[in-house]
């Protein structure tokens, strides 16, 4: 901690993206200053008690295996580990842990503390210090000034927020915190422009007010595992269970009745929001026929008394509240703590990021998380992450670290936010991300380790440990290739005992593997592999089975995300006068020299270019390319 | 995105040369201002009333001289063949009027269509999808009329609803099969393997017909090439100057005449069949005769069905032998020709047991009837489809079914037994490709139909 007025990097706000953001920065070395609002508030979680599930879980194990605090910190203080999707297939399946929201803030707060190069201060931003174009600080509410280098915005939820509930409306953040002001105004005055998200979070109710007797008990996975890969085999003994229960014609009732009271109805607030967390109100506008909504009704931490209510989101007035949630099973006698409230807040206009999260409009300027158009927690720290790591990198005048969408979630994210055109908030899920076969959760730490290493964050012991894992995976996949089974009669006996069809020609343990049903173990007792040499941990196997029953589809992508890496690499905008370019239509020649794209890929996928023109820009390119290659040979 | 101006375009649609009638379309924003300068209806009714033919003259406006009598037909924007105000100007088909006239719009403010604008205006403006531009495009290269009969097929749209009502009953499921995986935890139905393993199993049943039918058409839109193949001098020119009625190929009694192959393209019965002429097979004189030769098994593997031309005034040679071999090694239809049946026979007719054989003479002209009557049983057995069912598609678009088709394979092959996120790739790529038989290269956007359909709360 040091009481400097010049620091490397700062950073602004605590939330998820900020505390990331600011643990890179700090263990890259740079000298680092962390403000927030409010320290007592540090990596809140202002809705669900949750971190993971199918495409937010990759993210939080891509974090850990470049370096991040998230997966550590929520291994950590979880209260559940559940996996998710576990019988439709390795792509899509994931952790999903409940957190326990004090102790998730906590740990953080102490991680912070303890971590040398960061100075962590309570304060107000109300303005940004621009000279020509350039960031250079930030000023206080208090009036004190600090300059920087690089400046990481992220206010998520609170810039010039608004609390919305009924017809009552006030300025003020998550959590009855206080609203950012100020700061819009500056940003705007720098040429930033900005626009206005809304998100909604449910009541919060008394633990011993509620019935679970008339609810199904949704209990953990005791073998599911940490995010972290050193907590991969970690075994949850004591866990705390979720409960479901379900609206029914009571409750569709019950908002009908109270929708008149709806921000919807009243139009009292901006229509975007999320669309995968819509309001029970909205949901009952939306599908009119649908009377059972399911109501998770999950634990806040260990101790805490408080049950968040996932499904019932609203930002009705308290009656309305009390009524809708009285009217579900079980939460007839419910008392409500926190009524839930919709809020309406600041965030970045499209178009203004780079997949560096750096700003198209301010140099130096990073932001990360909620202002740049996302909503969830694991979003705003897979963001922060990779802003941190490039204000750094950029500060050494280093290459940045453009994470690619063939890679990673995390390149996926950031790629699609800085083309992210639509009016809801971005929220990642396997659907977006084209090469899920390939970012499975169980690949997380071969795709990215040395990412991590060559970056900085992941050390060398750590690496070396994570290397010498892969590496006997990788090896047994090899030696499986290897070995082969003959058609004798012995062996199809074997087979036929393992009712997994007949053996005409010899066949290779991988071939083996890839029939249905047939398990690594199953090979090696095919192939009469002692049990000394196999593989027995269950991570290393799963990692093997997986690889090797997903080859024939993993290599079918493979071809498409050489196609895309090649156009990643050829950045925009793009300088060469070849007067064959001139076959390209003027806007496609326009929007290549400029920066409104980081790269090919982008204008690919956002249909700017033809099929025509495409092929022309490539043949232009690889002739470059060759050209450059030759000329450095010849050197 | 500033949208390019749009200007009036006019061009001569009949193809050239002499023809009785010619006519000139024009198309675009100006279309009937510039008609009103140019054109004197003959009636009292006034002009451009939707969908009607005028009779009158078009004139040449500074001297009042007529410079055709025609008809005019107005198609008003949008329910035209463009989508935009569209006139037909018929004229009489002499090349200097028809110059004159269309001359006379260009001054007035029309601006002569590059080739195929009209068909791309009609693409852009939605009123046509890939697979009618195809068919338009064969229209106007028709050569034959039962070829035209097929584009027509093609125009009324039928082919590309039928792609994506299937397109979208794929996606139906897929949209289901992403909401479980993506939002595990929202209360989404679970898929129905043994259902939707019957539901592609259908698709795919009903897509191979419609591949099938691809292929005829393609067949047919190139006329069904039938290749002559015989030793030299069996008479191979002869027969197919005999079947085309005219001397196309030069006959010689040099054995080695042909060289090179050659097409022409004839009707039997409705279908157009294309006559290749073959270099004779035998043991190469020379460099050009090897190449010809060598162009000969080309050709061969190519056609659709082969006819073996021998001469049966003489013993069966090793030559012929050859050819008898490649006739029944080839899988494909054949019929074994016994030219100059107007000499003395002295051939084994043994030889051909098994082939549709027959006897003619090329020279004195006898038993074309019943070759004719051959070609057209190898057609029918030949399971190529129907006229009212047959598709034409443009290169890529058979490479796209081709794709389609296989991911869908896949699917059927794996359902039940791989994860349901592969299956979600197969079905994805299903999709994607019948959107490119249709010439749409959206992106399949699964999530926003999720969102629409489902209510995703957790
Ligand atoms: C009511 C509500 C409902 C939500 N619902 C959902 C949901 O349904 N689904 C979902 O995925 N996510 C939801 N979220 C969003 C989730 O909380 C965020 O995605 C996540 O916290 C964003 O992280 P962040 O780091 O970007 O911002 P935050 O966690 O909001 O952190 C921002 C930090 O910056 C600080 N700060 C802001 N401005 C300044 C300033 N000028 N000076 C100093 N410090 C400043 C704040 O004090 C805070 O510590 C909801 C949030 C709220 C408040
Ligand atoms: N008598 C008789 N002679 C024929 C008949 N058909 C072809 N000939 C003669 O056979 C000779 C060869 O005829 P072509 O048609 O040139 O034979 P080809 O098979 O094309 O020969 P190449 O081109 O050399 O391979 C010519 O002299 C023809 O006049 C027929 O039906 N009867
Ligand atoms: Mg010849």
């Amino acid at each position: 901690m040091s009481q400097k007025k010049e620091y490397a990097v700062i950073v602004i706000g605590a939330g998820h993206a900020g505390c990331e953001a600011a643990l890179a920065a700090a263990r890259l070395g740079a000298e680092t200053l962390l403000i927030t609002m409010n320290i007592s508030t540090v990596a809140l979680m202002p809705c669900n008690p949750s971190i993971g599930g199918p495409g937010k879980g990759h993210l939080v194990r891509e974090i850990g295996a470049l370096g991040g605090e998230m997966p550590r910190c929520i291994d950590e203080t979880c209260v559940q580990m559940k996996w998710l999707n576990t019988s439709k297939g390795p792509a899509v399946r994931s952790r999903r842990a409940q957190a326990d929201k004090y102790l998730y803030r906590q740990r953080m707060l102490q991680t912070l503390f303890a971590t040398p190069n960061l100075t962590l201060r309570q304060g107000h931003v109300t303005g940004l210090l621009v000279e020509s174009g350039r960031v250079k600080g930030v000023r206080l509410e208090t009036g004190l000034v600090f300059g920087c280098e690089k400046l990481i915005l992220t206010s998520g939820t609170y810039l010039n927020s608004r609390i919305i509930l009924g017809r009552a409306t006030w300025p003020g953040g998550p959590q009855n915190q206080s609203p950012a002001v100020g700061l819009s105004d500056s940003l705007t005055a720098a040429g930033v422009k900005l626009r206005r998200l809304q998100t909604a979070t449910p009541p919060r109710i008394l633990k011993s007010s509620v019935d679970l007797n008339l609810m199904t008990e949704l209990p953990g996975d005791v073998d599911a595992g940490g995010f972290l890969w050193e907590n991969r085999l970690r075994r949850y003994e004591k866990q705390i269970s979720c409960y479901l229960t379900f609206t029914d014609e009571r409750s569709v009732e019950a908002v009908r009745r109270n929708l008149s009271e709806s921000p919807l109805v009243l139009e009292n607030i901006t229509d975007d929001g999320p669309k995968h967390c819509p309001s029970i109100d909205r949901k009952i506008i939306k599908f009119p026929d649908m009377v059972k909504h399911q109501v998770f009704v999950e634990p806040e931490g260990w101790e805490s008394q408080e049950l968040y209510l996932q499904g019932l989101t609203t930002g009705m007035p308290p009656a309305a509240q009390q009524d809708i949630v009285g009217s579900v099973a079980g939460l007839e006698n419910a008392v409500i703590l926190r009524y839930g409230y919709a809020i309406e807040y600041d965030a970045l206009a499209p178009g203004q990021i780079r997949k560096t999260m750096e700003s198209r409009v301010i140099e130096g300027l990073y932001t990360a998380g909620q202002l740049n158009g996302t909503s969830g927690y694991e979003e705003a720290a897979g963001q922060g992450l990779i802003a941190g790591i490039n204000a750094v990198l950029a500060l050494r005048k280093q290459a940045p670290y453009w994470p690619s969408r063939t890679r990673s979630y995390l390149g996926v994210l950031v790629d699609d936010l800085s083309t992210w055109e639509k009016p809801e908030p971005y929220r990642i899920t396997p659907g977006h991300a084209e090469f899920r076969l390939t970012l499975r959760d169980d690949s997380a730490e071969r795709r990215l380790a040395a990412d991590g290493f060559r970056i900085g964050l992941v050390d060398q012991k750590r690496f070396s440990t994570i290397f010498e894992w892969s590496a006997r995976i990788e090896g047994e996949i090899t030696r499986l290739s290897a070995l082969s089974l003959l058609p004798s009669g012995e062996a199809r006996e074997r087979l036929a005992r393992l009712a997994t069809g007949d053996l005409k020609k010899p066949a290779s343990g991988a071939e083996l593997l890839q029939r249905p049903g047939v398990t690594y173990n199953n090979v090696m007792d095919l192939l009469q592999q002692p049990e000394n040499s196999r593989l027995t941990a269950v991570d290393e196997v799963y990692a093997l089975e997986t690889e090797i029953k997903y080859r024939g589809y993993a290599d079918r992508e493979a071809e498409k995300i050489v196609q895309t890496s090649f156009l990643e690499k050829v950045r925009l905008p793009l300088e060469t006068s070849d007067h064959r370019l001139h076959a390209l239509s003027d806007q496609a020649r326009q929007i290549l020299g400029s920066s409104r794209f980081d790269d090919l890929s982008q204008m690919v996928r956002k249909h700017c270019l033809t099929r025509s023109e495409i092929a022309i820009l490539l043949s232009v390119l690889s002739e470059d390319g060759d050209r450059q290659e030759r000329h450095e040979e010849t050197r | 995105m500033s949208k390019p101006k749009i200007d009036t375009i006019a061009a001569v649609s009949t193809p050239a040369g002499r023809s009785a009638i010619s006519l000139i379309r024009v198309s675009g924003p100006d279309t009937f201002k510039i008609l009103k300068k140019l054109f004197i209806t003959g009636g009292k009714k006034a002009f451009p009333l939707p969908y009607s033919v005028y009779f009158g003259s078009v004139i040449e406006p500074d001297t009042g001289l007529v410079a055709d009598k025609c008809l005019v037909t107005t198609f008003p924007a949008p329910r035209s063949y463009t989508g935009e105000d569209l006139a037909e100007v018929s004229t009489h088909g002499n090349p200097l009027v028809v110059s004159r006239v269309l001359q006379l719009l260009l001054k007035h403010g029309a601006r002569a269509a590059e080739a195929g604008e009209f068909t791309r205006r009609a693409f852009l403006n939605g009123k046509m999808d890939l697979l009618e531009v195809e068919a338009v495009s064969q229209l106007l290269s028709a050569n034959t009329s039962s070829q035209a009969r097929l584009a027509l097929n093609q125009l009324d749209g039928l082919p590309s609803q039928f792609v994506a009502r299937i397109r979208d009953r794929i996606m139906h499921h897929l949209v289901q099969l992403e909401a479980s995986l993506n939002f595990p935890e929202d209360a989404i139905e679970a898929i129905d393997e043994h259902l939707l393993a019957r539901e592609i199993k259908k698709i795919l049943a009903e897509l191979e017909i419609f591949a099938r039918n691809a292929r005829s058409g393609a067949l047919v839109a190139d006329g069904l090439k039938i290749a002559l193949l015989g030793r030299p001098n069996s008479g191979k020119s002869s027969l197919m100057n005999y079947m085309l009625g005219r001397d196309r190929a030069i006959v010689t009694e040099i054995a080695g005449t042909t060289r090179d192959t050659l097409e022409e393209t004839l009707m039997v019965g409705e279908y157009p069949v294309k006559i290749i002429d073959t270099a004779g097979m035998r043991q190469p004189g020379d460099r050009i005769e090897a190449i010809g030769i060598e162009r000969t098994s080309k050709a061969a593997d190519e056609a659709f069905a082969l006819i073996g031309v021998f001469d049966g005034s003489q013993p069966v040679k090793a030559e012929d032998e050859i050819v008898l071999n490649r006739l029944r090694q080839s899988g494909k239809p054949v019929i074994a020709v016994l030219n100059k049946s107007d000499l003395p026979q002295q051939i084994n007719p043994e030889i051909f047991a098994g082939l549709r054989q027959l006897s003619v003479s090329a020279l004195k002209g006898q038993g074309l009837p019943e070759l004719q009557k051959a070609i057209s049983q190898i057609i029918a057995e030949s399971g190529l489809s129907g006229y009212e069912e047959m598709i034409l598609l443009g290169a890529q678009q058979s490479v796209a079914l081709d794709k389609a088709l296989t991911a869908l394979e896949r699917a059927d092959r794996g359902i039940g037994n791989i994860y349901q996120d592969m299956l979600a790739i197969d079905l994805e790529e299903a999709v994607r490709e019948l959107g490119r038989v249709n010439g749409e290269t959206v992106d399949v956007n699964t999530l926003d139909l999720i969102f629409e359909r489902f209510c995703i709360g957790k």
